[in-house]
């Protein structure tokens, strides 16, 4: 039974259609990536999963039952902006939203010190959120999210706003939680860490999924078009290959793109034929190309 | 300046000298030029002077008295001074001596009225004949007008601050995170309550000091010398004046939530809460305007409308003597009310405190109140 399944979930507002059928699973340790431009659903889906609102139709069911009061204890949820009170100091509202979803003082206590000094920020215990930067009061909602131990965990946007050495604290730490089990829902447009982090995916657009599926499994339905090529020499002639449309010179080779994958076969021959091939790769389409050919596509 | 009138000007001196004027004296300039009294006015040292245009101006056979004044103007002692004076110096020209001393302080003599009143048993009641019973009144007044001042500021000031505190819950997001903790109904009534408690404590500061000052020995001297004390309190006035503060507080309360959780940004929250505080704001005003008419169909009806109740019935109850009956059916009014109001404003928050970006429609929100089972 997965944690979290979302079955030809429908939500309107007014004439405008929101989410459009979205259905999708998230089992135990596992991450879903939830990509799309904005207004494309994502965080009226992630308001449904919670609670916040009700779908139109569609079912969504929580380790097979539908949404019931005891989840407000399993369910976590950091949403895009903040989410913290600016004038409170962080260990008591993040104990207070700890116990409100059923953990006792000393337990919230405790679970907020680890994390603070997992973060390397114990000294945030007696701060208020107005006196921390954007990334920081960002990781404070992070551990208010997660503070009481959730098995569904929610993440709008999680790594906007923070710095390099943030983004991979956190990403640890969500691999981590992954691990440990938790169900987590994620949203975001910055494809690279979709890649890193999740198993499927469903790229939205104005409400409609437009593609969805494992990461491998996409991947594989697109044509691989772009070769790598390195070589110590030299390589004429590359243009002339049937099926290759593009060559691009970089400072320690090519860059070629291709109509046809067979194309790649023939320019490595090609290549080895004239000199000696240091590197040949061939590249799988990123998430990226793939997310702004259909986006892009569609909103012709 | 008496010039062209000594006959006036004498006899307001003999009046002032037989009322023992203290604080000001009559100085006589001959003549009718006022450069003179104008200079002195300047040079401060007269306050200001009389003069009297045509012998007989207002068709009263008595001259039009014009003052002038130095910069602060006429105090009200001394308006309420000349003007017993003059009236009686003009009692004196006007008869010129054909009525008899006795007969002018007749008539000069503030006029003795009691009140009594029927009532529905039909005896007859002393209405504030005895001193006690008029003292009594005048402290219930006070009272009154206490009560309506700190039901009006605590509830403006709570109200505000809870419509505010939603408001700004929504603008930082906390709200979402909130609402996925605990249930809406549960959420909106502790911030009502616990913002009770802080209207509370605050009355009970007031009460406090309030108390104190008036404990205080040169403050009871004070109160003795207008033959009040603090044992006329009505207490069951008191009991039925928090009663109803606390009512009034909560229907007052649930409007203002309902109202704060349908803005997005604080920026807009004044706005918003206009249509409240100006209900609050007419409840306060027909309470201090009806003071003295506490029998007027206005406040008779408005002490049974749930909104105006708080203070119109506050007003009956301490101005005039009116059936129990009466107050517990406003009281049940209000309570029911309460509820219904209580149980819309829920939805309406349920249902507000998700709605981002511009104000929503009357229609919109109709339509999404029917969305949830709160």
């Amino acid at each position: 039974m997965e944690p979290l399944k979302l079955e030809h979930v429908f939500k309107q507002y007014g004439e405008k259609t929101a989410v459009n059928k979205v259905s999708l699973k998230v089992g135990e340790g596992e991450i879903y990536g939830l990509l799309g431009a904005n207004g494309a659903g994502k965080t009226t889906t992630m308001r449904m999963v919670l609670g916040l609102i009700y779908p139109d139709g569609g079912d969504i069911l929580y380790h097979g039952k539908p949404y019931h009061k005891e989840l407000t204890q399993q369910m976590g949820y950091l949403p895009e902006e903040r989410g913290l009170y600016p004038k409170v100091k962080i260990s008591d509202q993040i104990i207070y939203l700890a116990r409100l979803r059923g953990m006792s003082y000393q337990d919230a206590d405790k679970s907020l010190r680890y994390w603070l000094d997992r973060f390397e920020v114990p000294e945030y215990y007696n701060k208020r959120i107005e006196e921390l930067s954007k990334g920081n009061q960002q990781k404070m909602g992070f551990i208010a999210a997660i503070v009481h131990k959730p098995q569904i965990l929610i993440l709008d946007e999680a790594f906007s706003g923070l710095d390099p050495v943030n983004v991979e604290l956190l990403k640890a730490t969500v691999k981590e939680l992954r691990d440990e089990g938790t169900s987590i829902l994620f949203s975001t447009h910055r494809m690279e860490h979709v890649e890193e982090l999740c198993r499927e995916i469903a790229i939205l657009h104005r409400g409609n999924t437009i593609v969805q599926g494992k990461i491998k499994e996409i991947k594989n339905r697109y044509p691989r078009e772009e070769v790598i090529l390195y070589t110590s020499g030299q390589i004429n002639g590359l243009e002339s290959i049937p099926g290759v449309s593009s060559v691009e010179n970089v400072e320690q080779g090519y860059h070629i793109r291709m109509d046809t994958p067979e194309a790649a076969q023939k320019i490595l021959h090609h290549a080895m034929a004239q000199g000696t091939v240091e590197r040949f790769e061939i590249k799988e389409p990123t998430l990226n190309q793939i997310f702004i050919q259909e986006v892009g596509e569609s909103h012709e | 300046m008496y010039g062209s009138q000594p006959e006036i000007a004498a006899e307001l001196t003999e009046y002032a000298a037989k009322s023992g004027l203290k604080d000001y004296t009559f100085v006589k300039y001959e003549g009718t030029d006022e450069a003179q009294p104008k200079k002195d006015i300047q040079d401060d040292k007269i306050k200001g002077y009389l003069r009297f245009e045509g012998s007989n101006a207002g068709g009263v056979g008595f001259p039009k008295v014009v003052f002038t004044g130095n910069e602060d103007g006429m105090s009200q002692g001394l308006n309420t001074y000349l003007q017993s004076a003059l009236q009686n110096v003009k009692t004196i020209i006007v008869t010129k001596n054909s009525l008899s001393s006795e007969q002018i302080a007749a008539l000069n003599a503030p006029i003795q009225m009691d009140t009594l009143k029927i009532t529905s048993e039909g005896k007859s009641e002393a209405g504030g004949t005895t001193e006690k019973e008029k003292m009594q009144k005048a402290m219930s007044y006070v009272v009154v007008y206490f009560l309506l001042f700190l039901f009006f500021s605590s509830n403006m000031m709570t109200g505000n601050m809870i419509a505010a505190e939603v408001t700004s819950e929504k603008s930082s997001r906390i709200m979402e995170i909130l609402i996925t903790s605990v249930s809406p109904l549960k959420q909106m009534f502790g911030k009502i309550i616990g913002m009770f408690l802080v209207g509370i404590t605050q009355i009970a500061v007031f009460g406090i000091v309030i108390l104190g000052n008036l404990l205080m020995p040169q403050n009871i001297d004070k109160l003795n010398e207008y033959q009040l004390s603090l044992s006329d309190i009505d207490t069951s006035l008191l009991m039925y004046g928090f009663l109803f503060y606390i009512l009034g507080y909560f229907l007052y309360a649930v409007l203002f939530a309902a109202v704060g959780s349908l803005v997005s940004r604080t920026e807009d929250l004044g706005q918003a809460i206009m249509p409240v505080t100006m209900l609050s704001l007419a409840t306060f005003y027909i309470g201090i305007f009806s003071m003295n008419t506490p029998n007027s169909m206005l406040i008779k009806v408005t002490s049974f409308i749930p909104f105006t109740a708080p203070t119109a019935m506050l007003v009956r109850i301490g101005m005039n003597a009116i059936p129990v009956w009466q107050i517990f059916l406003s009281l049940i009014i209000l309570i029911l009310s309460i509820g219904v109001f209580g149980w819309l404003a829920t939805k309406i928050y349920r249902t507000g405190v998700l709605m981002y970006g511009k104000r929503p429609s009357i229609k919109e929100i109709r339509k999404a109140m029917k969305a949830y089972k709160i």
